[in-house]
């Protein structure tokens, strides 16, 4: 009788199993093809309308959805269609960027906290906590006025805002796993402790964070959002849903069009990062399943 | 013997007067705030900074002041500019350099300072006048050559020479509101948020910053009483937020974005009035000619002509308000038809050129309303077609009413700047505030011109309305010249009120407070 020996699985295969499991459940499936719309809209904003979102044509302003305009104008005459796909650039753009900084960055602070000197430790939570401790509009009002509403200033305010979580959860995952047999084991043979922190700490904690950094995705465009809302972000005329959501506000009763062409895109774009990152919670840790 | 106290008070009984009370508030959602009239709750379009008559800075902290400080005189509610008696007795002008006063005698300052006197007229008058102590308002009593005292109640106002403004934008502003000497001398010659010695119909009782500012009736007030129990000022800086807390029954009366008027009027909310006014005040670009960027006239002329002031009142306003053509409203002696510069973008891309200024980028500061920022987003694709980068700053009502000023750390790199001043109706009340003394006070753009200022002075003496029309004119020609202003529009000033409220408006819809009184 042969015996039959199956593959090692190849590197595609890796890589598509998690997301066959996303697509196995509806809710995961549902925010897969939210994000990868808003995704898809953004990065292909060109292609998609022939509007510059920019230009302003006072004699077409408040025109309702139509075919010439799918999403209608605005009080200046601006296609809403062109200005939510380049507003979803500059959500994305936000979001990914300062996550990405702030995953670093935490990362870095998390991994000190939790493997140097208790002194340092505590330094740190104290720093993380105070930080932390900070009302996020006191926050980014204090900021605004000390740089001036700019794209720079609202990642600044979300980078500060989610640093101290990251960092939190890294310290402690290092203080558990600093006294593991493999930690010690690599000690005892010399290992620095950069190499152990790289090669024996970092990989085992960063998974979690991963999936919680795809989390905060949502709340970092609301903060984008909400900034350009209050005229403290993005500054005019660049599209930001915030600011659409804004030019809609003062005109929801006649036309509401515009308040929805903002504030529809942070719906969808939330509830896609928000589905899709309780699906890989619950892939890459199925105990955590339906919590 | 019984008592309410004595009976059982269950969770569930609690509950059910929670829930009565709710329903209650439900179907009488105006029961809670005002069901008998007694609380007049309105919005203001900025918190307080400084309830000072010698130094205030905005136009609620001017309805406030004459509400508690009493002043000599103040408008008239109703359509024709004229005035009332409020802590006079009787004044009366002697001649063209005298005016004789006799305060009334029940008028008493709280805290305990005392009857209102003379001496507390003069100390008011001439202390807004007094060089030294470098009013914003020395301008209103330029003319003044001294208060002179009779007695306790009684006293002379000495002109230099004569002033025809006095009784249309002197008396009957914050500039006649009587002060203690006193107190304010207790209090180092500046009164801030609290004010003490309060004298007039109402007093200020609470504020809380950013939310709320009550005024109670003065209950030592002998005269003629303010309608209302109670006021409620709430600031709310966008008026579009102010219509949707009107709408939801938050608000007795509030002035509306012009932009909502046409839809206002078109469908009303239920019991409610709408009311348009006509406007005086002026909204301009203001550009600082001391700034290193804007110091070359070219460019700001290039602006001047880069800008379609027809599109962008038309954008920023829905058509609800026409083009202006200076800081005099129509109506008025000075008032023009049109400006000295016209919307021409190949001349503004030649005077660039001439001037050298390629790549350039202009920061234009504003205050962060929805109309200003659809208007300097216009302002900004007008330039950008000539080539010049404009960035947008917004900014909250406290920092932008002080960019310009000389106190603070801006007011060099200011360049562009989006502004609206109110007015009063004598075209002197606008001119003065861009003379050469204004330079870092209220004139942001800098402009600083003698002939101007020496046109200015000749208006407040001139009496014959058609040398004051040519005097005006002029004026604002040189304001044109210098390249720092590209006028916009007068607005027009709309109101909403509900029908049970009686409101007390000057012609141009501004509000006197003391004059609201229950339909």
């Amino acid at each position: 009788m042969s015996e039959v020996v199956s593959n090692p699985p190849g590197r595609v295969a890796e890589i598509w199993r998690p997301i066959r499991k996303i697509l196995r459940e509806p809710l995961g499936a549902l925010g897969l093809f939210l994000v990868l719309l808003v995704i898809f809209g953004a990065v292909f904003a060109d292609f998609l309308t022939s509007y510059d979102p920019t230009r302003i044509n006072p004699r077409a302003r408040f025109q309702g959805p139509g075919a010439e305009h799918l999403l209608g104008t605005d009080q200046l005459g601006r296609d809403l269609f062109a200005r939510v796909l380049h507003g979803g650039r500059i959500a994305l753009y936000v979001a990914l960027v300062s996550t990405a900084v702030s995953l670093a960055i935490g990362i870095v602070l998390g991994l000190i906290a939790g493997y140097g000197p208790r002194w340092l430790d505590n330094l740190m939570i104290l720093l993380f906590d105070a930080m932390k401790s900070f009302p996020t509009v006191m926050l980014a009002l204090a900021l605004v006025t000390l740089m001036g509403p700019s794209l720079t200033a609202v990642m600044v305010v979300v980078i500060l805002v989610t640093v101290p979580g990251y960092a939190r959860i890294i310290r402690t995952q290092t203080i558990a796993l600093k006294s593991s047999e493999y930690v010690t084991a690599a000690q005892s043979m010399g290992a620095s402790s950069a190499r152990i922190l790289r090669v024996h700490i970092l990989p085992n904690v960063i998974g979690p964070l991963v999936i919680l950094a795809s989390m905060d995705i949502p709340v970092v465009i609301g903060i984008e959002a909400g900034m350009s809302f209050l005229g403290l972000g993005v500054r005019p005329p660049t599209p930001s849903w915030g600011s659409i959501l804004n030019d809609g506000f003062t005109g929801i009763r006649d036309s509401a069009w515009i308040a929805i062409a903002g504030g529809v895109p942070i719906i969808i774009t939330t509830l896609g990062f928000t589905f899709l990152g309780e699906t890989l919670r619950d892939v890459f840790d199925p105990r955590l399943k339906g919590r | 013997m019984s008592s309410i106290f004595s009976k059982d008070i269950s969770r569930r009984s609690v509950l059910a007067g929670a829930g009565a009370f709710g329903a209650a508030s439900l179907a009488f959602p105006n029961m809670a705030v005002s069901a008998d009239g007694s609380v007049l709750t309105i919005r203001s379009y900025s918190d307080l900074q400084l309830l000072d008559p010698a130094f205030w800075l905005s136009l609620p902290e001017a309805d406030i002041m004459r509400s508690i400080f009493a002043p000599l005189v103040s408008n008239q509610s109703g359509d024709e500019w004229a005035w009332r008696p409020v802590a006079v007795d009787s004044i009366e002008q002697l001649d063209d350099l005298t005016i004789a006063f006799k305060l009334r005698d029940k008028i008493g300052f709280t805290d305990g300072y005392g009857q209102m006197t003379a001496d507390d007229v003069k100390f008011s008058i001439e202390r807004i006048a007094d060089p030294a102590n470098e009013s914003p308002y020395a301008g209103d009593w330029s003319a003044l050559k001294e208060v002179e005292v009779k007695d306790t109640l009684s006293g002379l106002i000495h002109l230099k020479n004569k002033f025809v403004p006095l009784w249309t934008t002197t008396l009957p502003t914050p500039a006649s509101c009587i002060v203690s000497r006193k107190a304010v001398g207790e209090l180092g010659g500046k009164i801030g948020t609290e004010p003490v010695a309060q004298s007039g119909p109402y007093l200020l009782t609470e504020w809380v910053p950013k939310q709320k500012t009550v005024l109670t009736r003065n209950p030592d007030w002998a005269y003629e009483q303010g309608g209302y129990e109670e006021i409620h000022i709430l600031p709310i800086e966008d008026p579009a937020t102010a219509e949707l807390g009107f709408e939801a029954g938050d608000l007795d009366y509030t002035w509306t974005s012009v932009s909502s008027l046409p839809r206002l009027k078109e469908n009303p909310p239920a019991g409610s009035v709408v009311v348009e006014k006509p406007s005086l005040a002026y909204v301009w670009l203001g550009m600082n000619k001391d700034n290193e960027t804007l110091k070359d006239v070219r460019i700001r002329r290039a602006i001047q002509h880069a800008i379609d002031r027809e599109i962008v009142v038309d954008a920023a306003y829905f058509g609800a308000a026409s083009v202006g053509n200076g800081i005099i409203a129509p109506g008025l002696p000075g008032s023009r038809d049109s400006v000295t510069y016209d919307y021409d973008p190949d001349k503004a891309r030649a005077l660039l050129e001439e001037a050298g200024a390629t790549n350039l980028t202009v920061t234009l500061d504003i205050l962060n309303q929805s109309e200003r920022l659809t208007a300097a987003q216009v302002i900004q694709a007008n330039l950008a077609d000539v080539g010049i980068n404009c960035e947008i700053k917004q900014n909250d009502s406290g920092t932008f009413w002080t960019l310009g000023s000389k106190d603070g750390d801006y007011f060099m790199d200011l360049q562009l700047v989006l502004s609206r001043f109110s007015m009063n109706p004598d075209p002197s009340w606008a001119t003065v505030w861009f003379t050469p003394e204004q330079v870092g006070v209220w004139n942001w753009e800098r402009f600083n011109d003698a002939d101007y200022k020496a046109l200015h002075e000749e208006g407040l003496v001139e009496s014959d309305p058609a040398k004051r029309d040519e005097i005006y004119r002029k004026m604002q020609d040189l304001m044109d010249e210098s390249g720092c202003y590209v006028f916009l529009t007068h607005e027009v000033v709309g109101l909403i009120h509900k029908d049970t409220v009686d409101p007390g408006l000057k012609p141009n819809g501004e509000p006197l407070l003391p004059l609201f009184k229950p339909a």
